[in-house]
Formats: structure tokens, C-alpha cells, sequence
């Protein structure tokens, strides 16, 4: 180990005393990395270009095949589709709940603390555990949900909620909803806090309303954390297994598949791994975008502030 | 000020009614598991149980065995925020503190592997698991979930070693310390809630994580406790009062757990604009 002074002139840019002790700290987390998740990741594309057994071993090279016979298959544009849209409408909705709440905790009222405490509650739950929740939540005949739509009188005949398509739909993106409003809410909150009250009282003498306030002041002033906190949720709501999982497996008939589970079903469930494979690397296209598009934005943040 | 009072009562309104609405299923969580089996099996179902009891939450650890769940939780989620810091730790100083070739790449590296889907890698993980004769054991987990939290861990140590002025390290190297000895004794006290918040977040993911466990875990002794839960909805007769039960007791340790890194780790994702 070099117990060198914290300036080594760069004489050497790999061989000096201070790169080679940041090498040697690196080494652990590089090894598990590649071990653990670049290997795995090589692996994968390996199985999207060949042709695998049900025990997901290497049978020959298929070249493009596998491709070819998802781009044929309809309902793989289905799921990517569905995949976009769960996307898109959650996210969106994340936003607008996370932006009433951060402006209504920005309301100096007695109690915040503690209601801040509550919002948070979705998002510090296990999200398996929650989906176990909402399953029940969402139960036809015992279920609470069911039971409150008919008692506010907003239906007497509420839909089976995991077992029509388009009601189970509604029902699994809901709980992806629930489980990230928190953090859009209080990241949404923590830019609001940022902002100089100078700005607002400034505004307030020159006699704007709240909404004008709002719209020239607060909205602005969090621009990039709104942008920074919707391409992370982006990532984390195209990537979630665990609710649909949970609450519907994907089914019924599939009909709420997303290509994150359907990767998982095809491959574990249907044995087929080579096709499994090959969705998992158009996922990847489509994650390596959004990243790449996320840590643009970051590290623009970074520099700027 | 009294400008920002206005305002106040339809805001304070519309906060208790957001509440109640997003808070449903807890209160459904809670109305069931005081209820008795007959009341949970009624229809319409009602809120308050006519005869509350508190024996579900007693019992559940009897008929669900719960308390082997919990130990395998507790041993992999430990076990994984162990490996997960002493892998980290290192890599994080070396980013924030030492020059070298290359330090951009790995400082990007670690930031967009964060993205890399579990459900992409466990396709070929689990024969990399298997190859290592790993299947079914608690270390299999303890390794997936180490590794999947490095990059959240790196980056939030990153941030506090770079925030610790240059001054005190090289005042402690003066004074004769070596290179290592800064990071141990000087460094990481300073960054001591920084390392807690790390820790504890490795903690909670693998306490939660669901993917990786139901996939390389097979047998019960070994089950992670969200996956014996989903185990149980499984069964062609839930006993939901009994489920609902187990859910309140899993959730409480990561509930606590949460509340005391949120604001850092709130801080930790949206990045330089908010600051803890």
C-alpha cells in the first residue's frame, strides 16, 4: 500500500502510487460486477443469437431468428406497446399526484411533518408486500375496494378487478402508481424548499395569485429535478415485475404482461430461453436509452449546481 | 406573512382526504387482521370488526411458522448489507479521492449500471448461481442483492467522502498515517452517516426483494419472507386474516428502517439539486 501525498504529478497515468491503490480499492466491486452482472448480461445476448434447449443451454448459432420470429409475432407488439403505455400513463400520473402533494406540504399548516410521515408510507412498504395488500384490497366479494364503490354509491356492480382484462390493467398500474407517488412527491418537495422566498415574497408584493405564482415561480424553479425524477421513475415503473407479478402473473390471458414480466415468463415458465433472451436485449436497448438519457440530465445538474 | 395562511384550511382538507384515499389498503390491512375468520368471510365485509382481537397477530407466527422466515430474511439482508459495504466502501474512496486513468468511465459505469434490469440478468444469473452450486442457498441472494445495490451505495458514499474538506486528510497524512489508515480512521467516521444510510438501504432492498429470491430459492427453511408470504396468497384457501397479519409484521422493521435514511435518500437520488 503507498502512503503517498494526496498530488502525485501525472507522470504516470496507470503506474503511479495513488492510480494503483485506486485500482486495488476497485478491484472487489469491478470483479463481483463483471462476475455477477456483465457476464450475465454477455450471456444473454449470447442466448438471443443461438438457439438454447430447456435447460437454457447453447444448441447453435440461430443467427437474427430469434429476432425475426418476435418481430413476427403479434403479440410481442402488443406487450411492447403495453410496456410503453404502462409506462407513459404512470409516470404521468406519478407526476401530477407528487406535484399536489409537494405543493399542498409546501403550505406551512400545522401537521405537516406528520402527513409528510403518512405520504410516505407507500413508498417505505415492501413493494411484494403492498401487492399482497392490494390483492386483497381488490378481492370481488370480500375485497374493501368493492365494498366502498358500492357504499359511495359510484357502482353497484363493480368489475372483477383481477379478472377482466382491462379492469386488471387498471388494477396492476394503480398499485405501481401508489407505490411511486411518494418519491415523486417528496423529491417534488424538496426543490420546492429550495426555492428563495425573496422570489415569493417579491411576488406577493407584486399582488399574483397563487396559480401565477405557481406557474412563474415554482414550476420553474424545480424544472430539472421534475425532469430528473420522471426519466428515474421512467426506469424503475418500465422495469416493475413485482406488482403485475404479484397481483395477476400477467394474465388473465396475458392482457397484462408488460415485456419485463413476459421476459420472465418466457423464459422460467415456458422454457424458452433463446426467446426470453432475445426480448431481454431489446429491453436493454430500450433501458440503455432512458440511462443514458438519465445520466445526461444528472450530470448536467452536477455541473450546473 | 400572513399572505401564506391563505389558503390553509382547503389545503390542510385536501391533504386528509389524499390520505385516506392512498392510505386504503392499510386501513384494510389492519380492519382484517383483527377480525375473526367468520367476519373476514363475509359479504359486503364491513370496517369494524364486531368482535376485534388481536390473536391473528399472535397466532400468525404459529400457523405460518413466520419466525423461519424472518431469520432467513434477517441472515440474507444482513449478509448482502456486509458484502455490499465492504465492496463498496473502497471503490467509493478511490472515485472521490485518488486520480487515475479511467476514473470518468467508472464513475459513469457505476451510475448506469443502476438501470440494468434484474429481470434481464437473472434469465443467465441463475445458471451462473447454479454453475456455482449456489441454488437454494441464502448466499445466492446475498450475492444478487449485494451486487444490485452497488451502484446506489457507491454513489451515495461518493458524494459524502468528496464533501469531507481535502484539509483533514491531509493533515492526517502528515501527521504519518498511511493511505489506508486515512480511509479507516479518518474518513470513515466522518462519513458515518453517509456509510449508515448506505447500509441501511442495502438492508431494505434485500429485506424487500422478490425477483431473485423467487427464483433461486426453493425450499422453505430458506425462504426470504416476502416470498413465503406470496407462497401463502397462493394456496387455494387464504386465510387473508392470518396473511394480513404476517404483512403487518414484515412491514415494521423496513417501515422503521425507512424513515430513518428517507430524507438522505431522497437527497441521494434526485442528485445535487436537493440537498439533505
Amino acid at each position: 500500500m503507498s502512503d503517498g501525498t494526496l498530488h502525485v504529478p501525472m507522470r504516470h497515468r496507470f503506474w503511479n502510487p495513488e492510480a494503483r491503490l485506486a485500482y486495488v480499492l476497485l478491484t472487489p466491486a469491478v470483479v463481483v460486477l463483471g462476475v455477477f452482472m456483465f457476464y450475465p448480461i454477455v450471456y444473454v445476448f449470447m442466448m438471443a443469437f443461438s438457439e438454447t434447449n430447456k435447460l437454457s443451454q447453447i444448441q447453435g448459432f440461430a443467427g437474427l431468428a430469434n429476432f425475426v420470429e418476435l418481430f413476427q409475432n403479434r403479440e410481442f407488439w402488443v406487450i411492447t406497446g403495453r410496456s410503453i403505455m404502462w409506462t407513459v400513463i404512470a409516470v404521468l400520473t406519478k407526476t401530477l399526484f407528487g406535484m399536489v402533494i409537494a405543493v399542498l406540504l409546501n403550505v406551512k399548516f400545522a401537521g405537516r411533518k406528520i402527513a409528510r410521515m403518512f405520504f410516505i408510507v407507500p413508498w417505505a412498504s415492501a413493494v411484494p408486500i403492498s401487492s399482497i395488500l392490494w390483492r386483497w384490497v381488490y378481492h370481488t366479494d370480500y375485497g374493501m375496494l368493492n365494498h366502498t364503490l358500492r357504499m359511495l354509491r359510484i357502482t353497484a356492480s363493480p368489475p372483477i378487478w383481477l379478472g377482466n382484462p382491462a379492469a386488471a390493467f387498471a388494477a396492476t398500474i394503480w398499485v405501481d402508481i401508489w407505490i411511486g407517488i411518494p418519491f415523486m412527491a417528496l423529491v417534488f418537495l424538496a426543490g420546492m424548499q429550495a426555492i428563495s422566498e425573496d422570489l415569493y415574497e417579491s411576488a406577493y408584493l407584486d399582488g399574483v395569485n397563487w396559480w401565477q405564482k405557481f406557474a412563474y415561480i415554482t414550476l420553474p424553479g424545480i424544472r430539472h429535478i421534475v425532469l430528473i425524477a420522471t426519466l428515474l421513475s421512467s426506469l424503475w415503473t418500465f422495469n416493475d415485475f413485482n406488482t403485475i407479478y404479484i397481483l395477476t402473473r400477467g394474465g388473465p390471458a396475458n392482457t397484462t404482461d408488460i415485456l419485463i414480466t413476459s421476459i420472465y415468463k418466457t423464459g422460467f415458465e415456458y422454457r424458452r430461453f433463446s426467446q426470453a433472451s432475445g426480448m431481454a436485449v431489446i429491453t436493454f436497448v430500450i433501458l440503455s436509452i432512458l440511462s443514458l438519457v438519465y445520466a445526461k440530465a444528472y450530470f448536467r445538474q452536477e455541473k450546473s449546481g | 406573512m400572513k399572505w401564506k395562511n391563505r389558503g390553509k384550511i382547503p389545503a390542510i382538507i385536501l391533504t386528509v382526504v389524499l390520505l385516506v384515499f392512498l392510505l386504503f389498503p392499510f386501513f384494510a390491512m389492519i380492519s382484517t387482521m383483527l377480525k375473526g375468520g367468520k367476519e373476514v368471510y363475509t359479504s359486503p365485509p364491513y370496517w369494524i370488526p364486531k368482535e376485534p382481537k388481536l390473536s391473528n397477530l399472535w397466532s400468525v407466527w404459529r400457523e405460518y411458522e413466520l419466525a423461519i422466515y424472518f431469520r432467513s430474511s434477517a441472515i440474507i439482508a444482513l449478509g448482502a448489507m456486509v458484502l455490499n459495504t465492504l465492496i463498496t466502501v473502497p471503490a467509493a474512496y478511490a472515485i472521490a479521492r485518488l486520480r487515475f486513468a479511467g476514473r470518468q468511465g467508472v464513475l459513469y459505469l457505476f451510475l448506469v449500471i443502476q438501470m440494468f434490469s434484474p429481470v434481464i440478468v437473472v434469465i443467465s444469473l441463475f445458471k451462473i448461481v447454479a454453475g456455482l452450486g449456489l441454488l437454494d442457498t441464502y448466499w445466492s441472494l446475498i450475492i444478487a442483492h449485494a451486487v444490485f445495490t452497488i451502484s446506489f451505495t457507491i454513489w451515495m458514499m461518493n458524494g459524502y467522502f468528496k464533501s469531507i474538506p481535502m484539509e483533514i486528510e491531509e493533515a492526517a497524512l502528515i501527521d504519518g498515517c498511511t493511505r489506508v489508515q486515512t480511509i479507516t480512521k479518518v474518513m470513515l467516521p466522518i462519513a458515518v452517516p453517509g456509510l449508515v444510510t448506505a447500509m441501511i438501504y442495502s438492508f431494505i432492498y434485500a429485506w424487500n426483494e422478490f425477483l431473485f429470491g423467487l427464483t433461486f430459492i426453493q425450499s422453505k427453511p430458506r425462504m426470504p419472507l416476502v416470498i413465503g408470504l406470496y407462497q401463502f396468497v397462493g394456496r387455494w384457501t387464504t386465510q387473508w386474516e392470518l396473511l394480513n397479519a404476517a404483512a403487518f409484521w414484515a412491514l415494521i422493521p423496513v417501515l422503521v428502517l425507512f424513515y430513518l435514511i428517507e430524507k438522505r435518500l431522497v437527497a441521494g437520488l434526485a442528485g445535487g439539486a436537493v440537498k439533505a
